[in-house]
């Protein structure tokens, strides 16, 4: 894996190249590129506004960048920091109703997924009476309905007791066995740094070198990475 | 079905079961009907003007403005948690989303009128049966202008901080060809009249509809980038 | 060239179209008052329609070049487009506010009514409100990207309703015909009226033209300044 796009490997989930997003005058993103393979877990980095939210967006395929190009191979399956889900239906009705969407009918599926998040019990409650937690684990489950090649999470910790964010790091670490490609947008490199298998840091919408952490502590990378930018 | 419809068709259902299980806009848009419909009923000399004159105006001015206070529901229910992107991570055409939104703003408009129209006949004391069937179909091929422009329209209403402002101040010029088409027919038709004598209006509001599903379908995909 | 450096440069060239518009106008004004002949049935009333019938034309060419800039925006996403499209739908405003005015101030004397739903009128009447939405929205939205876009949705969705607004008037009239209205823009006028009201109308054309870029180069001139203040920050 590498900052810069060459020639892109059969296992590539995930290319960008050259990216730049603009809002209200302001440069988002200023020519952002980066690859991802299959069985990647890149943790980004960097301070607020920086635009890895922005980014993740543009790399999900809900905005088009200015300039510069996304190419996607498989699906993907996104967990933001609102739910994207119906508040008045229920967990099983949303999720029900995203399967449709992805043509998905299998009732089955939907249990599954469920099941997977440990919502079994709360599946025919209105998701709008659900703390955050598990919010979170619902749109998890929206997320991996279609069993995406790519997820991508923006500050998936946020806002979750200690309890929720061991459940949540479980799940991710799942994932990673699993060989899902994700890119993971938080700041609690602590919790996360042993679920990624790379690191890199986003500020004032460039990226920076991403590093592997393969042998690595991860807080050395993130000094290296905090110093590389100054 | 092809994708499109069956994505719009699921839009739709979900539209529905939504508002069905809360009914807050609903309610809402049947009082406003009730009032409307009474204070207009109030609002005149009833030596000079009888109820039967102004009936027609005040059917009309009751449907839209119960129908403007449903439409903004459409798209505020995708912005509470973000459900829309949510939908756009799906290979769901865009297209669809119009067209789901289309159909349950109709379905919703369309039983308020439903409701209303036994109302307005208690109040003003009409002779709605004379045409029953042609007074129907105008007011379905009215409500489908209404509702077009209107899904559009709120669609681009909803990403400003003001909706319920931007929306009537958008959407009413668009809506004064079928709505004074909606209205003449309805005069003409509770005084007895066939339909074959009122072609201009009916052909005013057909061309219509046409012209602006169309142009809605068209440009939705416009409104929906960010 | 610069953003800053072409918004100068139109607003010269813009400002000097104004200044030829607006001594052509004063021209207008002495050849309609002093030297064409006074209308025998409206009396000097009638002299504002070298005001009014100019304002609706230049009304009317404002609405249509912004649904087609509107079009083209739409096509080419050049943020130019956008900023033309919306001169356009200001000077337009402008023009339909002077119509819209004038019209009544002429029709009392003559119909002893100051408003009269015909379909001229009232397609005017509509058309400013539909400038007025379009300022509106334009204004309560931040990006210029979606300002554009939905600018530009608006603008094509009123080119094609205007013609439905002019054709419900008709029929309305149709069924319910109003008084007789002397229809002052029909062919029949003496030549030198209707010469003087075509080097009116040419002169308020220059005034949209004039109008609008300078409109334009003050759009220009703020999407730089937007620009500066951005990179500064």
């Amino acid at each position: 894996m590498n900052g810069a796009v060459t020639a892109a490997a059969a296992d590539t989930v995930l290319s960008a190249s050259g990216v730049t997003r603009r809002f209200a005058y302001r440069t988002v993103l200023a020519g952002v590129s980066l690859s991802l393979r299959r069985g990647e877990v890149l943790l980004l980095v960097g301070p607020n506004g920086a635009g890895k939210t922005t980014l993740l967006r543009v790399l999900a395929g809900l905005l088009r960048p200015a300039k510069g190009h996304v190419e996607r191979r498989g699906a993907i399956g996104m967990v933001a920091h609102d739910a994207m889900l119906y508040p008045a239906l229920t967990a099983r009705e949303n999720l029900r109703f995203f399967a449709r969407l992805h043509g998905i009918a299998d009732r089955e599926r939907v249990a599954a997924a469920l099941e997977h998040v440990g919502l079994s019990r709360r599946a025919d409650d209105r998701v709008g009476t659900f703390s955050r937690g598990m919010l979170q684990r619902v749109a998890i489950a929206r997320a991996l309905i279609h069993e995406p090649d790519l997820l991508l999470f923006d500050e998936p910790l946020s806002g979750l007791d200690a309890a929720a964010s061991r459940t949540l790091v479980e799940l991710l670490a799942g994932f990673r066995e699993r060989g899902t490609a994700m890119i993971i947008v938080s700041h609690e490199m602590e919790r996360l740094g042993r679920v990624a298998t790379h690191m890199a840091r986003l500020a004032a919408g460039r990226l920076g070198p991403v590093e592997s952490l393969a042998g690595r502590d991860p807080a050395a990378v993130f000094a290296e990475l905090m110093r590389e930018d100054a | 079905m092809g994708p499109t419809l069956r994505a719009a068709w699921h839009i739709a259902l979900k539209d529905v079961a939504i508002e069905w299980r809360t009914k807050t806009a609903f309610a809402s848009g049947l009082v406003f009907a009730v009032l409307v419909l009474a204070v207009l009923f109030f609002s005149r000399d009833p030596t000079t003007v009888s109820s039967t004159d102004i009936a027609p105006g005040a059917l009309w001015v009751t449907f839209t403005f119960a129908a403007m206070l449903g439409l903004n529901r459409a798209f505020l229910i995708e912005r509470e948690q973000r459900a829309l992107d949510g939908i756009l991570l799906t290979p769901t055409p865009p297209v669809a989303i119009f067209w789901g939104k289309f159909a349950a703003n109709l379905a919703f408009v369309g039983t308020i009128e439903a409701i209303s129209l036994p109302l307005f006949v208690l109040f003003y004391d009409v002779p709605i049966w004379v045409r029953f069937g042609e007074l129907v179909l105008v007011i379905a091929m009215a409500t489908i202008a209404f509702v077009a422009v209107g899904t559009l329209l709120s669609a681009m209403a909803v990403r400003t901080r003001y909706a319920e402002l931007m929306l009537p101040l958008l959407l009413l010029p668009f809506l004064v060809p079928p709505l004074v088409g909606g209205v003449q027919l309805t005069a003409r038709l509770l005084e007895g009249r066939p339909l074959s004598d009122l072609s201009g209006w009916l052909k005013l509001i057909a061309g219509f509809d046409v012209a602006f599903v169309t142009l809605a379908a068209l440009l939705f995909q416009v409104v929906l980038d960010e | 060239m610069t953003l800053r450096e072409r918004g100068d440069r139109i607003a010269r060239v813009g400002a000097v179209v104004t200044a030829a518009a607006l001594l052509g106008l004063v021209g207008v004004y002495v050849r309609a008052l002093v030297y064409t002949p006074v209308e025998a049935a409206q009396g000097a009333a009638q002299k504002i329609f070298y005001v009014h019938v100019p304002s609706a034309w230049a009304c009317l060419m404002a609405f249509v070049v912004t649904g087609l800039l509107s079009i083209l925006y739409l096509w080419l996403k050049d943020r130019r487009i956008d900023l033309a499209a919306a001169a356009s739908a200001e000077v337009g405003l402008a023009f339909a506010t002077i119509m819209l005015t004038t019209g009544p101030i002429w029709g009392k004397p003559i119909w002893g009514t100051w408003w009269t739903w015909d379909a001229r009128l009232t397609s005017t009447l509509f058309l400013f409100l539909l400038f007025v939405g379009y300022i509106v929205l334009r204004g309560v939205l931040t990006d210029p990207g979606v300002r554009g876009r939905f600018s530009a949705v608006i603008g094509i969705m009123a080119l094609f309703l205007v013609p439905f607004i002019h054709l419900t008037v008709y029929l309305f009239r149709t069924l319910h015909p109003a008084p007789i209205i002397l229809k002052p823009s029909r062919p029949s006028l003496p030549g030198d009226m209707l010469a003087t009201l075509l080097l009116s109308v040419g002169v308020f054309t220059v005034l949209y033209l004039g109008f609008v870029m300078l409109r334009y180069a003050l759009g220009l001139l703020r999407e730089a300044r937007e620009e500066e203040l951005a990179d500064a920050s």
